[in-house]
């Protein structure tokens, strides 16, 4: 276990907010849930007194008789706002004392850094870069992920859970979201950061970055596998996988979403373009953890090869 | 609205967050005024060590202040400055009443006059400049005209003053006056107060002058700093700027903030840890180097590397973190630093550990495997002139064949007569420029044959292993030299029991056929004394261990005995360069006398006839070895061979190598050798044409660290701190295998590097001359590349080191020579016969004496067994066959050492004819009881000589500058230190120098300086002077 | 880069230490003055002083002396009449040694004693220096004669003071030197006149001693305490003994060069 290593890359100027964002990611996920829970809990109850539901006039707390009915942003909000400001105030100057800027040697045409790593913010799109073309990883799914971020208010049919937190509303959104961004950015840009070391090899965490380390890795193409040789057979052949992975994917979201219980009245409040639209959003979301999985298990390169574009 | 007072209040409401606000408030100021310490304080740690320095430095000037207070009241006691200060105070009396009287007329009448004038004059006078240039810059006529008028009017007016009077009453007197009168009297004052002044300095001019003799006086009496001076540096202590002390050198855009810590460096007191408590306030150790390169042009970073930007850390500012590229030089590879710059050189002033490495690179022959710029240029060189030549070649035949086409034109009646005309000049012009073809041509094939002689290898010809060496001893040579010989320059290459038998056996079978004169044993006990004392040990050692005795230059006899067979050694010493076979660069092949017999020319070849038989190109008729001949009779050398081959172990005894003719090894072998780059250092038949097999380290230094193979130790090093170059280089230089160390590689994988049994401080000075071999970041301006005279010391250092002057010669002062080492020159009576002292030798030898004398050290083409100049000495100035290159390259660098102009013209024709009656005093003089001249200089006399100890006087007419024997005569200690040649042979008296004793008769009232008649005797000898003096004549 | 978070936490605990101890950040204040201080001159008295005698005999063939060649220098072959013999081994007729150079070589650390009273002679005579071997105090004056016809040139050859060569002509003015620093020994040649030799002691105390005729020594006024005494020859490896004196004793030491 080689700590010295674990340390250096933790304290890294880059790295620090990667490691804030391993601890914070989850507590704010769980504090946010929590809130939403408690909603949860007061709107059964509302649901199940109406009497009270008469009187209520608020989300977070339950009403208690001789409370006023409107709580006023001033003071009440704003000063939480304010003290949070003081707060973070504090932590950015504290940071931005005892850390200087990440400065390194002047760039040397002749010898590139080993490893190069992308900002931060971007290690998720390099680590896509693993299992896609450039073409698919630095073009088209960064397309897509922010076509899908503008689509959704009007994919979303869900009149619920607006101004206040909730998850028994809003299952299906959350749900999508946790997979979406922890799943698939926050933990690939971690990986980025703490699991790719030099020529971008996994190493597992405290495992010594050696650059002369090799490992040996055959990756093959998934018509290969099954003995397709012609480019023909091969694009057929790949593209028919790829259908058959659609369709099951589709499937699989159309049973999960026309689950009984509350799902299935988004569903049915969707028309028919909004969940088109849904579903080839979330296919296409899927289809980069399977990747993953295929090249790190299977090693298995590519599915679908043609003469123009691979994937 | 329920009436009902609730239980419990509203949380959101009633919870007050006040404690919170108020402690976050808290943290945030607090954080605001840690960032401001940090920027006004922790960030600037350079203030604490200023506020340091002020102290202890203001401490340390107020403890030497009485000192030096006292020694100048001692200056003031003494008798000099007593009278000065009198003398002064009498000027001063004396001028008194003639200032006192100006100071009148000035202070009480002019001035004050001058005083009540000058307002309103001043006042007119601008009015009338204001009209004046309205009236250039007016429009029309009419105008003009009208300011015109005013003009008039302003300059008419007239004005009532109040004048002091001019007698110096005081009263005032009224006057009326307009401009003109005015602007007289003023004139008129001004000039008055002017010549006034001018009074006042001249009557004060004697005071002042003495002033100044009496500073100088107390200046140059003083040693360190005057009381004055220590009070203007506690001044300035008092009032010291606490800020950033920056060097800012524009052409490089160099910024060094070193000064901002490092304050003594530059202080005119010597600063020290001790003085001061704090080495980082130490004065510069070496001002000498400061002087050379003053830190305003140069600062310290290109020297010293770091950060000198930095000023936040040590550690940022001296650069010792990941990313800064060039981390300040460690003490002991300080030196690193010059060579960025003196690259050229291989022997530097102030450098000496970068010296000791250069010499290493050079001696061990790492420059065999790695090219180093500069380094063992004469291949490269030689390559380049035969290219060029090639070249010109080329254009000559063009311009022959352009000039017959412009002839044939001339010729054409039909061509216009003018046409013809240009065409004519045209053609002189080409036949010009062939002709300047033709003499390049001939330089450039001068230059060739003089690099054929200058090439030289640092291993010996392996040519020659069949006539020369012990065919079983070679195997356990190859296996480790370093085991059979401590000191020798051969490494230790790690083979395995094959790779050492095929590489034998190719090196025996590829020798040279040849069979050698038979000699008669020598008298090995006449060889041991003359081993001792010819010369030997200047290059060779002999004795093992403590009993050492010698020169590193070259090998180390101990156990020659064992290796080498006695007919080769007689050859040897009677003469290195001697070949077996004469080598031709065209055919790739050793001639033999069968290629010779074909040609019908006899089998013989020396510098005289080194053309190629078959082809006529220059051949290789010499060894590449840089020891030189002795000029030993055949006798001596029979004798030093005969006790060369006495050295050996006794129990000495080597295996029978039969595989040494196994033919089937000699392929492998030489493949083998060709690996390992046997011919790197050797002459190797088969191998003539090698190239390096390492890496280039011109800019080794400045190699990207990623770019070392550091194997398997990446991880160690960064972890141990030794991932940087220093520390790959000094493991490398102790265990050039370190980096194979867990790698799984084949023999012949593996790193080829062998080791050199280097000791510590020569790995340090080896990691020094690399870490500072860079790809320097300063501009050209910077390197060290001059072109005048200090060209000529670079250049002759490489051939002194080349050949090793200074294992007999002094060549800078305090640098000993081998000899002086030698124990049995440590007895007073062997002092006399050290080879001399070469310091000065430009202001002292006659440049074409040298050339000479260089050329030919026996100074005679029949009687060559002596020394032609100092016949008395056991010691033999060698004969080194110099190419003429290297001759004119070492006598320029003589001339240069002692800035002497070139070409040398003889003054002696400056030199004053000696008159008849001047003759024979000097003769009386040399002559006399009182004078030792003839005790120690030889004269020609061969009984005399036989006791001489010092030059013939005959010699120094074509061999000395007159001024340098003037020098000489008076004070020999100052040119050659622990010299024979006694001082104060001559005293002063007045402004000449006299002989310091009894002088003949003849001398009474000759009022010259006896010295320069000496010299002037000495330059107008004359063989019958010498016979005269009791001398033969003798020397050349 | 862990550096830097070092360097961070570092500049932390300046702060607090800055409030605490008014950053007063360590360094050592007191400078040494590298004057030495001046050691007293130790005083022997008298009443305990104790005395070395002693001789140095010859052991084996009293090796014949060689004569000096003298042809070289007409004027120095004139000022004698019967041959002149070199003093590189001189047995006296009583079997004992002449020309040793005794002397304390170990006992008197961080002792200093009276500079010496006077200086030294040495004299050029019949182109031989006398004496042969003599000896003299740290920066004690000696003061060089030349009572020859002929002019000789002094070059003492030391290894640690300075090396100096100056020519004297006949009845010129005494040359008066010193040498600062203890050397044993330090030859003194004349290089107009090869033969002539001789060699200075040079010990920064009063206690050695030359021997003559009679091949002894005495060093007298010795504080008691224990000594090496060395004895020095121009041709013999030097020798010590170690003796120990007590109060206003007289030791008797004595040394034995073998001839070979």
């Amino acid at each position: 276990m080689d700590w010295a290593q674990i340390w250096e890359i933790a304290v890294t100027p880059d790295n620090v907010p990667i490691t804030a964002l391993l601890f914070l990611a989850p507590f704010y996920t769980w504090y946010g849930l929590r809130q939403a829970f408690a909603n949860d809990r007061l709107i059964a109850q509302l649901e199940a007194s109406p009497e009270m539901a008469k009187t209520h006039h608020r989300k977070v707390q339950a009403w208690k008789p001789g409370w006023a009915r409107e709580v006023h942003t001033w003071p009440y909000l704003l000063r939480i706002e304010f003290l949070a400001l003081l707060i973070v105030t504090a932590i950015l100057m504290v940071w931005s004392i005892t850390l200087d800027a990440p400065l390194e040697e002047p760039a040397n045409p002749n010898l590139t850094m080993n490893p190069a790593k992308a900002p931060w913010y971007f290690l998720g799109l390099q680590e896509m870069l693993v299992y896609f073309d450039p073409w698919m990883a630095g073009v088209v799914l960064p397309t897509l992920i922010i076509v899908g971020l503008m689509a959704i208010p009007y994919i979303d049919a869900n009149p619920l859970g607006a101004g206040y937190y909730t998850y028994r509303q809003r299952k299906w959104a959350i749900w999508t979201f946790l997979v979406g961004f922890l799943g698939l950015w926050v933990s690939m840009v971690i990986i980025g950061t703490f699991i790719r070391g030099p020529g971008w090899m996994w190493f597992w965490p405290g495992v010594t970055w050696d650059h002369d380390r090799l490992v040996f890795e055959a990756n093959r193409d998934l018509p290969d596998l099954v003995g397709i040789t012609s480019m023909a057979g091969k694009s057929i052949f790949g593209g028919f996988v790829s259908l058959l992975y659609v369709a099951g994917a589709g499937w699989a979201f159309h049973k999960l979403i026309t689950r009984p219980g509350f799902n299935r009245k988004i569903y049915e409040r969707m028309n028919i373009l909004q969940y088109v639209t849904m579903q080839l959003l979330l296919i296409l979301m899927l289809s980069l953890p399977m990747k993953m999985l295929a090249k790190l298990v299977f090693r298995i390169k590519y599915v679908w090869i043609t003469p123009w574009f691979n994937i | 609205m329920p009436e009902t007072p609730t239980p419990e209040p509203d949380p959101v409401v009633s919870s007050s967050l006040s404690r919170a606000l108020l402690i976050s408030a808290l943290v945030v100021f607090l954080t605001l005024v840690w960032g401001i310490a940090d920027e006004t304080f922790f960030m600037r740690p350079w203030k604490r060590y200023q506020s340091r320095f002020v102290d202890k430095y203001t401490a340390h000037l107020k403890r030497l202040q009485p000192a030096q207070a006292q020694g100048e009241e001692g200056i003031h006691k003494t008798a000099t400055y007593q009278k000065l200060a009198q003398q002064i105070e009498e000027a001063k009396k004396q001028a008194a009443p003639q200032r006192a009287a100006i100071n009148k007329e000035l202070n009480e009448s002019i001035r004050p006059r001058l005083e009540s004038l000058q307002v309103k004059y001043q006042e007119v006078r601008s009015h009338i400049a204001a009209l004046t240039y309205e009236l250039e810059t007016a429009g029309g006529e009419g105008s003009k005209k009208s300011i015109r008028a005013d003009i008039e009017e302003v300059r008419k007016e007239r004005h009532d003053l109040d004048l002091v009077k001019a007698d110096g009453s005081g009263g005032v007197e009224r006057q009326e006056w307009d401009f003109a009168e005015m602007e007289r009297e003023y004139d008129r004052l001004k000039q008055r107060r002017a010549e006034l002044q001018t009074e006042v300095i001249r009557a004060s001019a004697p005071v002042s002058a003495l002033e100044r003799q009496r500073d100088a006086y107390v200046k140059e009496q003083m040693t360190g700093l005057t009381r004055e001076q220590i009070q203007g540096l506690l001044n300035k202590m008092d009032q010291f700027p606490s800020d950033i002390k920056q060097i800012h050198v524009r052409q490089i855009d160099l910024v060094d903030r070193c000064e901002s810590c490092h304050l003594g460096t530059r202080e005119p007191v010597e600063l020290t840890k001790a003085s001061l408590g704090e080495a980082v306030f130490a004065g510069h150790p070496t001002r000498d180097l400061l002087k050379i390169h003053n830190p305003e042009r140069f600062g310290c970073s290109p020297c010293h590397n770091g950060n000198g930007v930095a000023t936040t850390s040590v550690i940022k500012a001296h650069g010792y973190y990941k990313h800064w590229l060039w981390p300040l030089f460690k003490q002991e590879n300080i030196e690193a630093g010059c060579q960025q710059c003196h690259v050229r050189e291989i022997v530097t002033d102030h450098a000496e550990t970068l010296n000791q490495g250069r010499e290493l690179f050079r001696g061990r022959g790492c420059n065999g495997c790695h090219r180093f710029e500069g380094f063992d240029r004469e291949p490269e060189l030689l390559q380049a002139a035969r290219q060029q030549m090639r070249q010109i070649e080329m254009e000559r035949a063009d311009a022959e064949r352009e000039m017959a086409r412009t002839f044939q034109k001339i010729d054409d009646p039909k061509t216009p007569l003018e046409e013809a005309d240009r065409l004519k000049a045209r053609a002189d012009q080409i036949r010009v420029n062939a002709n300047r073809m033709n003499e390049r041509l001939e330089q450039l094939d001068v230059q060739a044959s003089n690099l054929m002689r200058e090439v030289k290898k640092i291993g010996p010809s392996l040519k020659e292993v069949r006539v020369k060496l012990r065919k079983e001893w070679i195997p356990v040579w190859i296996k480790d030299p370093h085991e059979f010989r401590q000191t020798t320059k051969m490494p230790t290459f790690r083979l395995s029991e094959e790779e050492i038998q095929a590489i034998a056996a190719f090196l025996w079978q590829s020798g040279v056929e040849g069979k050698l004169a038979d000699h008669p044993m020598g008298n090995a006990g006449r060889g041991k004394e003359l081993f001792e004392t010819r010369g030997c040990l200047a290059c060779h050692s002999v004795g093992e261990g403590d009993k050492l005795m010698g020169g590193t230059f070259a090998a180390n006899l101990s156990r020659v005995g064992e290796k080498t067979n006695y007919q080769y050694l007689v050859r040897w010493v009677h003469n290195p360069r001697e070949r077996t076979r004469p080598y031709c660069a065209l055919e790739k092949k050793d001639l033999g006398p069968a290629d010779y017999a074909k040609a019908g020319k006899p089998f013989r070849f020396d510098l005289a006839n080194a053309v190629c038989p078959n082809d006529g190109y220059t051949l290789q008729v010499q060894q590449m070895t840089v020891m030189p001949s002795l000029r030993l009779t055949g006798e001596e050398t029979r004798d030093i061979a005969a006790y060369l081959t006495t050295l050996k172990r006794p129990e000495a005894s080597y295996a029978a190598a039969p595989y040494l003719d196994d033919p089937q090894l000699k392929q492998k072998g030489m493949s083998l050798a060709r690996n390992y780059g046997c011919a790197g250092c050797h002459e190797i038949a088969g191998l003539e044409d090698e190239g390096r097999i390492g890496t280039e380290l011109t800019k080794e230094g400045s190699k990207p660290i990623e770019r070392l193979d550091f194997a398997l130790f990446g991880h160690p090093a960064k972890n141990e701190g030794w991932y940087n170059h220093k520390g790959f280089f000094e493991r490398k230089l102790k265990q050039p295998d370190f980096f194979d160390q867990g790698k799984v590689r084949t023999q012949l994988e593996r790193l080829k590097m062998p080791n050199f049994h280097l000791a510590g401080p020569e790995i340090n000075a080896l990691t020094t001359f690399l870490l500072g071999s860079v790809e320097s970041q300063l501009p050209e301006t910077f390197h060290y590349r001059p072109e005048d005279q200090r060209r000529d010391i670079q250049e002759g250092w490489w051939i002194v080191r080349k050949y090793n002057c200074m294992g007999c010669h002094v060549l800078r002062a305090n640098q000993p020579s081998v000899f002086m080492t030698l124990p049995r020159y440590q007895d007073p009576d062997w002092k006399e016969q050290l080879p001399p002292q070469l310091v000065g030798e430009g202001a002292r030898v006659d440049p074409n004496w040298l050339v000479r004398f260089l050329a030919n050290p026996a100074l005679s083409e029949s009687d060559t067994n002596r020394n032609g100049l100092r016949p008395y000495l056991k010691a033999r100035m060698p004969t080194f066959t110099f190419s003429e290159g290297e001759v004119d390259k070492l006598v320029r660098f003589f001339m240069a050492l002692s800035s002497q102009a070139t070409p040398y013209i003889q003054p002696k024709l400056k030199l004053e004819q000696l008159s008849e009656t001047e003759r024979t005093m000097a003769r009386q003089l040399f002559t006399s009881k009182g004078a030792p001249c003839l005790k120690c200089h030889a004269t020609g006399n061969a009984a005399h000589d036989a006791r001489a100890t010092a030059p013939n006087f005959l010699a120094a007419k074509d061999r000395l500058k007159p001024g340098w024997t003037y020098r000489w005569m008076l004070d020999p200690a100052r040119i050659a230190p622990g010299t024979s040649m006694p001082s104060e042979l001559f005293r002063r008296e007045g402004t000449r120098w006299v002989f310091n004793g009894p002088v003949p008769d003849s001398f009474k009232g000759y009022s010259k300086d006896h010295a320069d008649l000496l010299v002037r005797y000495m330059f107008q000898f004359t063989p019958e002077e010498i016979r005269r003096l009791g001398g033969g004549v003798a020397g050349n | 880069m862990n550096r830097k978070t070092l360097s961070s936490i570092a500049t932390l605990a300046l702060l607090l230490g800055a409030f605490g101890c008014g950053g007063g950040s360590g360094s050592s204040e007191a400078v040494k003055t590298d004057a030495p201080a001046a050691t007293a001159v130790t005083k022997v008295d008298p009443a305990t002083a104790a005395t070395i005698t002693g001789k140095v005999a010859f052991a084996g063939k009293a090796p014949a002396r060689n004569r000096l060649i003298m042809d070289a220098e007409p004027d120095c072959k004139a000022l004698h009449s019967a041959p002149v013999l070199g003093e590189e081994v001189v047995v006296n007729a009583n079997g004992t040694l002449a020309n040793v150079f005794v002397y304390v070589k170990a006992g008197l650390e961080g002792k200093t004693f009276e500079p010496a009273q006077g200086g030294i002679a040495l004299d050029q005579k019949g182109c031989v220096y006398r004496p042969h071997v003599s000896g003299a105090r740290a920066g004690q004056l000696i003061s060089i004669t030349n009572s020859d016809p002929t002019t000789h040139n002094i070059h003492p050859m030391p290894k640690v003071n300075r090396e100096w060569n100056r020519s004297q002509p006949p009845r010129g003015a005494n040359i008066e030197q010193s040498f600062p620093r203890p050397e044993i020994m330090i030859p003194v040649k004349c290089n107009v006149h090869p033969w002539m030799k001789s060699y200075i002691g040079v010990v920064d105390h009063p206690f050695f001693a030359v021997t003559g005729e009679q091949g002894t020594f005495e060093i007298k006024g010795l504080p008691p305490g224990e000594y090496t005494i060395a004895a020095w020859h121009e041709k013999y490896p030097a020798m010590e003994q170690k003796v120990t004196v007590a109060a206003s004793a007289s030791q008797a030491v004595e040394f034995t060069f073998k001839g070979d």
